[in-house]
């Protein structure tokens, strides 16, 4: 087995050119292996002590988040509570504080679960990814990232150096919600996240929502609910949507049925916190927590 | 508000087990190694069911680094287990579940042993399961022992085919009872099985010299684990001695005897020392202790007035492939079935049925917190059927002093209606619940398990103490508490003594960490001990002071003869004198005070109708369900206990705390799943759901001390085991107040209360 400390993403694209797993705060790795679902790959570069993947930024452009940049400073980061708070919601709900202090954002997209907390409120944000390999660099739309459960359309030689957000508009916002069993060490059952824009007359100017766990890569939801006003007949109408379009499978965490049922409930909550974070009113991350959604209170 | 028991009298506790554990100085088995030791692995069965072909070990014996292969060949032919003896050491002729041990490897590291244990050809031709406890009845159901009846069974342990052991409770006349009630209410509730998940798994180092082997092992029962590998490898007892490391937890998972003879007989072949150290995963399947699944029918009738006439019930326990120690569970689900209830005319009957899944054994407060769901479930039900509070209704039938319990035994003083009256007044007012809120109340009751125990106690030349005992500390603090008894007889602080403890070749016999009983037995021998050493004390302070030993007091390190505390030696000084003389010291034992004679006609008797210095429990627990997704958090837990006089309120703190925490997973996340055959599908804690540190809700204590009826030290009753007994049952009472009606499958998980709130929804 051979192990290499990548000092730049030079050296690290190298060594992937050469074969090797990237590793960084290993947590879906190392915790895999243990359990015997893969074998610990023979070659590793660990690439998280490589500086430029730990930029977080933000621009007239928008938010450049270095792949590298952990769950526990994404939850706390003010660009990323105030402007995308849907990615600190789940960031702050990622494994345990021990997890999010290693666990990070390029890992847990990477990693392709479809339970995957960042995952959904990424794809409502409409992030690219900047992937680069020795044979140059390309940015890819998330949407366009997973092709199925664990797996993605990235080449074995590419690593993921950076995670792209466009500017967050004015009365606009964002929020995750996931229904969870119990407080800490949970993987989502099913989550959802919204992202919303608000006309000044409060009605809706666009709407993204995303599913997670329902499906088998995270899922965008058909919806075309612009101009209308956001009431509880259109959360119902929304929720229903989620319903509908997810194709949930039963496993040990959940049947099939509860599944279709809870999404919709996670989804119009997503909504609903995602609205009012756009009306002004400051929600705490993590909103499953600030406002007593499944488990917590 | 009652006031909760806070650390009256007593002195600020310190375990003398504290600083190792924190600082990282403690040894647990994982961590001991000797030079030149080889590494274990087992072969397992990984089917449920099958006639076993052969096991072919030729080839693994020559893989890189192997010293020794082992199977039933190798080792004497032994059916073990204490009641019914059903279990050999490795599978022969029939594997019975998944976890059963086909063949033990050792190697120079783990990694060659995993592989030559990988390598084993294992031929087996695959059997239709039992898995169903109704149709494992049916007279036509495969059988799990097909030999069963050649077992050579101890006591009154009723067997049948696939039935290990069926007790029954029979008190007055049941039809009759229930002809004279006015209400007739019956349900039925159906719980998962469960585990007792340690943080530790267990690890077992054995070395070998001469005819003798040490065993170093996570055990709770050193002297139950020696018993064992004495009786399957055919050896004396003073040969064999255990040595427990630092225990990471128990919970009853590390009762009873496992492992430690395949690494001794493995140490032996190998001509080394063997050292095993499970996975996770191997603790989840192998162990022969799982909390088992159980079926609870329960039939109650009530008269107008809201006194309970006959109370009927049927019990299928799942037993799992070998009968462990659970020959005794059906008696003791039937008493947590019946509940500690006034009630004339009782019938219950409940069965302990094979199974091709992992044994059931104890763990903490076997049976009791499945049957307490139901049973209290089902009183919530009662109270309901008569439009009265349920409270009320606890309290109306609840045993007191004088009354008749439905095993036939009359209590003394015992503290169920103030545990009850304790707990609902320290629960959340009602006037602050918020929407979706409720509290659900229920009654819980453990025996006290008086037994044989003893220690060693001694003052060295410069007065320091020595505890040598045979009991083990597994997290409960019983070990600990010691000090501060023994330094009570003499007249000294709990610090001046050294506790010498978990060596089966130092410590005198004690039962080990189970059935919540450490203190109260060995307890009672150190406070004997204590007691024979304070009058030799007495002696040589009387002689020294020139007056009467009966006049001498010991107090604060001292001895000084009553009324002139000037006039004193130390207690240093007269251990100096007894240096160079007789010695200070003493053993400890005395005899375990009785158990009451059982009072009615009980088929399949073992021993726990009639119960020694029973507990009462009652918790309130304040609940809020999410009603869209069913998803419960428990926010607030009210418990009140009558253990009896506490001797260590800050550990009894936290044995409530943590008993409640254990209740809140088995509530709600904590079951395990089958597939068709019986292989467990979530063996790890990513599928297992514990309860983490952030689930834990606000833990409100109080300790009833009714005076009497205590069996330990200063009227000590157990503890350890009662508060795992009734949080379960209170919570399940809370989310039916919610949703509108009883989840009758336990752990009531968030899609298990969704649906049936949705039931409810449909039939309104």
């Amino acid at each position: 087995m051979s192990f290499l400390i990548a000092r730049s993403i030079e050296e690290a694209v190298t060594a992937l050119a050469e074969g090797a797993r990237p590793v960084a705060g290993g947590s879906d790795l190392v915790v895999g292996a243990r359990h015997g679902a893969d074998t610990l790959p023979s070659k590793l570069v660990a690439i998280d002590r490589i500086r430029e993947l730990k930029v977080l930024q933000l621009d007239d452009t928008g938010c450049t988040i270095g792949a590298g940049v952990t769950h526990a400073q994404l939850m706390t980061d003010a660009t990323i509570v105030q402007h995308y708070p849907a990615l600190a919601d789940a960031s702050a709900l990622v494994g345990s504080p021990s997890t999010r202090n290693v666990g990070t954002l390029g890992g847990n997209i990477m990693n392709g679960s479809p339970a995957m907390d960042t995952g959904a409120p990424l794809l409502v944000l409409d992030a690219a990814i900047e992937l680069r390999s020795q044979s140059g660099q390309r940015r890819l739309a998330i949407a366009a990232l997973w092709s199925g459960p664990g797996t993605t359309t990235a080449a074995a030689g590419e690593l993921c150096t950076a995670v792209l957000l466009p500017p967050a508009g004015e009365r606009s916002s964002s929020a995750y919600v996931r229904l969870e069993y119990r407080r800490a060490m949970e993987i989502a059952v099913v989550g959802a996240a919204a992202s919303i824009t608000l006309n000044a007359d409060g009605t809706i100017a666009g709407l993204n929502l995303a599913l997670a766990a329902v499906a088998p890569t995270i899922m965008s939801v058909e919806l075309d609910f612009a101009g209308r006003q956001l009431n509880d007949a259109t959360l119902a109408l929304i929720a229903q949507a989620a319903s509908t379009q997810a194709r949930p499978i039963s496993d040990l965490r959940a049947s099939d049925t509860y599944r279709r049922h809870t999404i919709g409930v996670m989804a119009k909550r997503a909504v609903d916190a995602a609205a009012r974070r756009a009306n002004g009113e400051l929600i705490a991350v993590p909103v499953n927590h600030a406002l007593g959604i499944g488990a917590s209170s | 508000m009652v006031a909760p028991v806070v650390p009256k009298e007593l002195p600020r506790f310190d375990r003398a087990d504290g600083a190792a554990k924190v600082t990282g100085d403690a040894r647990y088995g994982a961590d001991m190694s000797l030079t030149g030791m080889a590494f274990a692995a087992f072969r397992y069965a990984e089917v449920a069911h099958a006639r076993l072909i052969s096991v072919d070990t030729s080839f693994a014996a020559t893989m890189p680094g192997v010293v020794a292969v082992l199977t039933a060949d190798d080792v004497p032919d032994v059916h073990y287990s204490p009641v019914v003896p059903d279990r050999t050491l490795f599978a022969t002729g029939t594997i019975r579940f998944e976890g059963e041990v086909l063949a033990a490897v050792a190697a120079m590291t783990a990694e060659q042993a995993a592989a030559a244990a990988a390598a084993i050809v294992v031929r087996y031709d695959e059997l239709e399961s039992v898995t169903d406890l109704e149709a494992a009845l049916a007279p036509d159901s495969p059988l799990v022992h097909e030999d069963w009846q050649s077992y050579a069974v101890s006591g009154d342990t009723v067997r049948d085919r696939n039935v290990c052991s069926f007790s029954s409770i029979s008190k007055g006349d049941i039809e009759a009872g229930l002809a004279e009630a006015d209400h007739v209410i019956t349900s039925r509730y159906e719980a998962d099985a469960s585990h007792a998940a340690p943080i530790e798994p267990r690890a077992i180092l054995a070395e070998w010299q001469g005819d003798k082997v040490t065993i170093w092992t996570s055990t709770q029962v050193p002297f139950d684990a020696r018993a064992g590998v004495c009786e399957t490898l055919g050896m004396p007892t003073n040969k064999v001695r255990i040595i427990v490391p630092h225990l990471g937890g128990g919970f009853g998972g590390k009762c009873g005897f496992h492992f430690e003879a395949h690494i001794a007989a493995l140490a032996r072949a190998g001509k080394r020392p063997v050292k095993l150290v499970f996975t996770r995963r191997e603790e989840f399947l192998a162990p022969d202790r799982r909390r088992e699944a159980m079926i609870v029918e329960l039939t109650t009738g009530v008269r107008s007035n809201g006194t309970i006439s006959a109370r009927k019930g049927r019990l299928l326990l799942d037993n799992g492939a070998y009968a462990a120690d659970a020959a005794f569970f059906p008696q003791l689900a039937a008493m947590h079935a019946a509940g500690p209830y006034k009630i004339d005319h009782v019938y219950i009957e409940a069965s302990l049925i094979y199974t091709n899944r992992q044994p059931s054994g104890s763990v903490r407060a076997p049976t009791a917190p499945q049957a307490c769901w139901a049973l209290e479930s089902h009183t919530d039900e009662v109270a309901g059927a008569l439009g009265m509070d349920p409270v009320v209704f606890r309290k109306l039938n609840g045993v007191a002093e004088g009354d008749t319990g439905v095993a036939g035994q009359v209590y003394g003083a015992i503290g169920l209606q103030g545990c009850i009256d304790a707990a609902v007044e320290n629960a959340t007012p009602s006037a602050e619940l918020g929407p979706d809120e409720a509290i659900g109340v229920a009654v819980g009751w453990w025996p006290s398990f008086p037994g044989a125990s003893g220690a060693i106690v001694r003052i060295d030349d410069d007065g320091g103490g020595q505890i040598v005992t045979g009991a083990q500390e597994c997290g409960t603090g019983a070990v600990m508490t010691l000090r501060y008894l023994a330094a009570q007889e003499l007249g000294m602080e709990p610090t001046d003594f050294e506790i010498v403890y978990q060596d089966t070749a130092a410590g005198p016999y004690d039962t080990g960490a189970t059935g919540s009983q450490t203190l109260i037995n060995n307890g009672r021998a150190v406070v004997g001990a204590s007691q024979r050493i304070a009058q030799q004390l007495r002696e040589l302070a009387a002689a020294s002071l020139e007056a009467d030993p009966d006049d001498i007091v010991l107090e604060a390190g001292s001895a000084y003869v009553k009324g002139t505390p000037a006039k004193s030696v130390t207690i240093i000084e007269l251990a100096g004198i007894a240096a160079g003389d007789q010695l200070l010291m003493a053993t400890g034992s005395e005899t375990p005070p009785p158990y009451p004679e059982l009072a009615t006609n009980c088929v399949g008797d073992q021993g726990v109708a009639a119960w020694a210095g029973p507990q009462f429990s009652c918790h309130a627990a304040h609940v809020r369900v999410d009603r869209e997704t069913g998803v419960v958090r428990v926010l607030d837990v009210s418990a009140a206990h009558d253990s009896g006089t506490i001797l260590n309120p800050l550990g009894a703190l936290g044995q409530i705390e943590g008993g409640v925490l254990m209740g809140i997973g088995q509530a709600l996340t904590e079951g395990t799943t089958y597939d068709e055959s019986g292989r467990q599908l979530n063996p790890g804690l990513v599928e297992y759901k514990l309860q983490t540190a952030a689930d834990a809700p606000t833990v409100r204590t109080c300790f009833i001390e009714p005076g009497g009826e205590g069996v330990g030290p200063r009227g000590a009753k157990g503890l350890a085991e009662a508060p795992n007994v009734a949080t379960a049952a209170a919570i399940a009472n809370a989310i039916a107040q919610v949703i509108g009606r009883p989840v009758r499958q336990l752990p009531m998980t968030a899609e298990r209360v969704w649906a049936t709130s949705t039931e409810a929804g449909d039939n309104t």
